[in-house]
């Protein structure tokens, strides 16, 4: 499949403003740049409120291209539980469609919605204890390795630079 | 990749589950709860926890022993039924919010809390029990009473023992929708207290509490 978009990282936040993952692919993953998503998903905070402010009565949840810095674009997407999704794409000369960006998102939030649904995540917690997803995800553990997979997956369905190229047929 | 797979079940499976439930949880929060009696009790002996003060009940036992086993023997079973209640509620949390992110897929998020109610009221009752919720009131102060003329889990049952017994019974099976109603609100942001009641069999209603809005 020709490579349409170049992802560089995705950024899971949870509504407290706590990061949940932050996944560098590719290239910038073996250049060491993972802190540099980190950053920029601080940054993608911001935009955040400001747009959430901006526009109270809000009717959707993919808020479209937040910023750029350098050679990224970075996209913004926030779920009905306050998530936020934060994509950050190298930028390039070809088109970005809109809805490419959206299916990206939807299939994130996917993994991450069956990732939460584990019941055996946070045995030991209280059972009243309000989920801040973000405070038992020691997200690098054993127990989110099927989460970072499916991402890995899906980063991989777009071509992007961490799939390697088929084998020439001969 | 982006909308997940459908997955099928059996409807009546959640009524076989829950009753499944009730009576599995029932023996698991008894071995619990007498276990950490059971661990209380050593601390006692070993002088680390002072003795429990009698109870009333132990006063009077030399006068009326009946009613001292009487009250004893409820305190108990409530004991047990609070813990029976609160691994239901925390299944149902778990469960509700899973079930309304999922729900949400795709839909923005909801930015007033009356929104989210609604949702709760037509959404989520119709994905779990089949109809929507017969009658919402509010205070706007952060109290909500939704009321179902004929809440599923509870419309069926029934006990040998007459109604009032049925009632008291039924109190059990509607945990877990309370806490599948608050694990909703949690995961939409709202944070609070689901109570349910039921005053008259098939007739069920949930008083939600939620900290002011500010």
């Amino acid at each position: 499949m020709p490579a349409l978009v170049y992802l560089n990282a995705v950024a899971f936040v949870s509504s407290q403003n706590h990061p949940i993952l932050v996944r560098t692919f590719g290239q910038e993953r073996e250049n060491n740049r993972d802190i540099r998503y980190h950053y920029i998903a601080h940054t993608s905070l911001d935009v955040f409120e400001e747009r959430i402010t901006a526009n109270p009565k809000n009717t959707e949840s993919y808020l479209g291209l937040l910023y750029t810095m350098d050679d990224v674009a970075v996209y913004g997407y926030i779920t009905a539980s306050k998530t936020k999704i934060i994509l950050a794409l190298s930028l390039s000369d070809t088109v970005v469609k809109d809805a490419e960006v959206v299916n990206l998102m939807k299939a994130f939030h996917t993994a991450y919605r069956s990732a939460v649904a584990n019941p055996f995540l946070r045995l030991h917690a209280p059972a009243d204890a309000v989920s801040d997803h973000a405070n038992s995800l020691q997200v690098g553990g054993a127990k989110w390795k099927n989460f970072r997979r499916a991402i890995d997956d899906i980063a991989a369905s777009t071509g992007a630079i961490s799939a390697p190229p088929p084998p020439p047929k001969n | 990749m982006a909308d997940a797979q459908m997955r099928y079940m059996d409807g009546p499976a959640f009524d076989f589950f829950l009753i499944e439930m009730v009576n599995t949880l029932r023996a698991s929060s008894a071995h619990a709860q007498a276990r950490a009696r059971k661990v209380e009790q050593e601390m006692i002996d070993a002088g680390l926890l002072p003795a429990p003060l009698p109870t009333p009940g132990m006063h009077k036992h030399h006068k009326d022993s009946t009613a001292s086993l009487a009250s004893r023997a409820t305190a108990k079973v409530e004991d047990e039924e609070e813990g029976l209640k609160l691994r239901l509620e925390a299944i149902g949390m778990h469960v509700g919010a899973n079930i309304a992110e999922k729900l949400c897929h795709g839909k923005p998020y909801f930015s007033e809390t009356l929104d989210s109610i609604k949702f709760v009221c037509k959404d989520l009752w119709a994905a779990c029990w089949d109809k929507q919720v017969d009658n919402l009131r509010t205070n706007h102060r952060g109290v909500y009473v939704l009321q179902d003329n004929s809440f599923k889990p509870i419309a069926r049952l029934s006990s040998w023992e007459g109604r009032q017994d049925a009632t008291k019974r039924a109190r059990v099976y509607v945990m877990m929708s309370a806490g599948i109603v608050r694990g909703a609100l949690s995961r939409l942001g709202l944070i609070g207290v689901v109570v349910p009641e039921i005053s008259n069999l098939p007739q069920c209603t949930f008083q939600i509490k939620l900290p002011k809005p500010s």
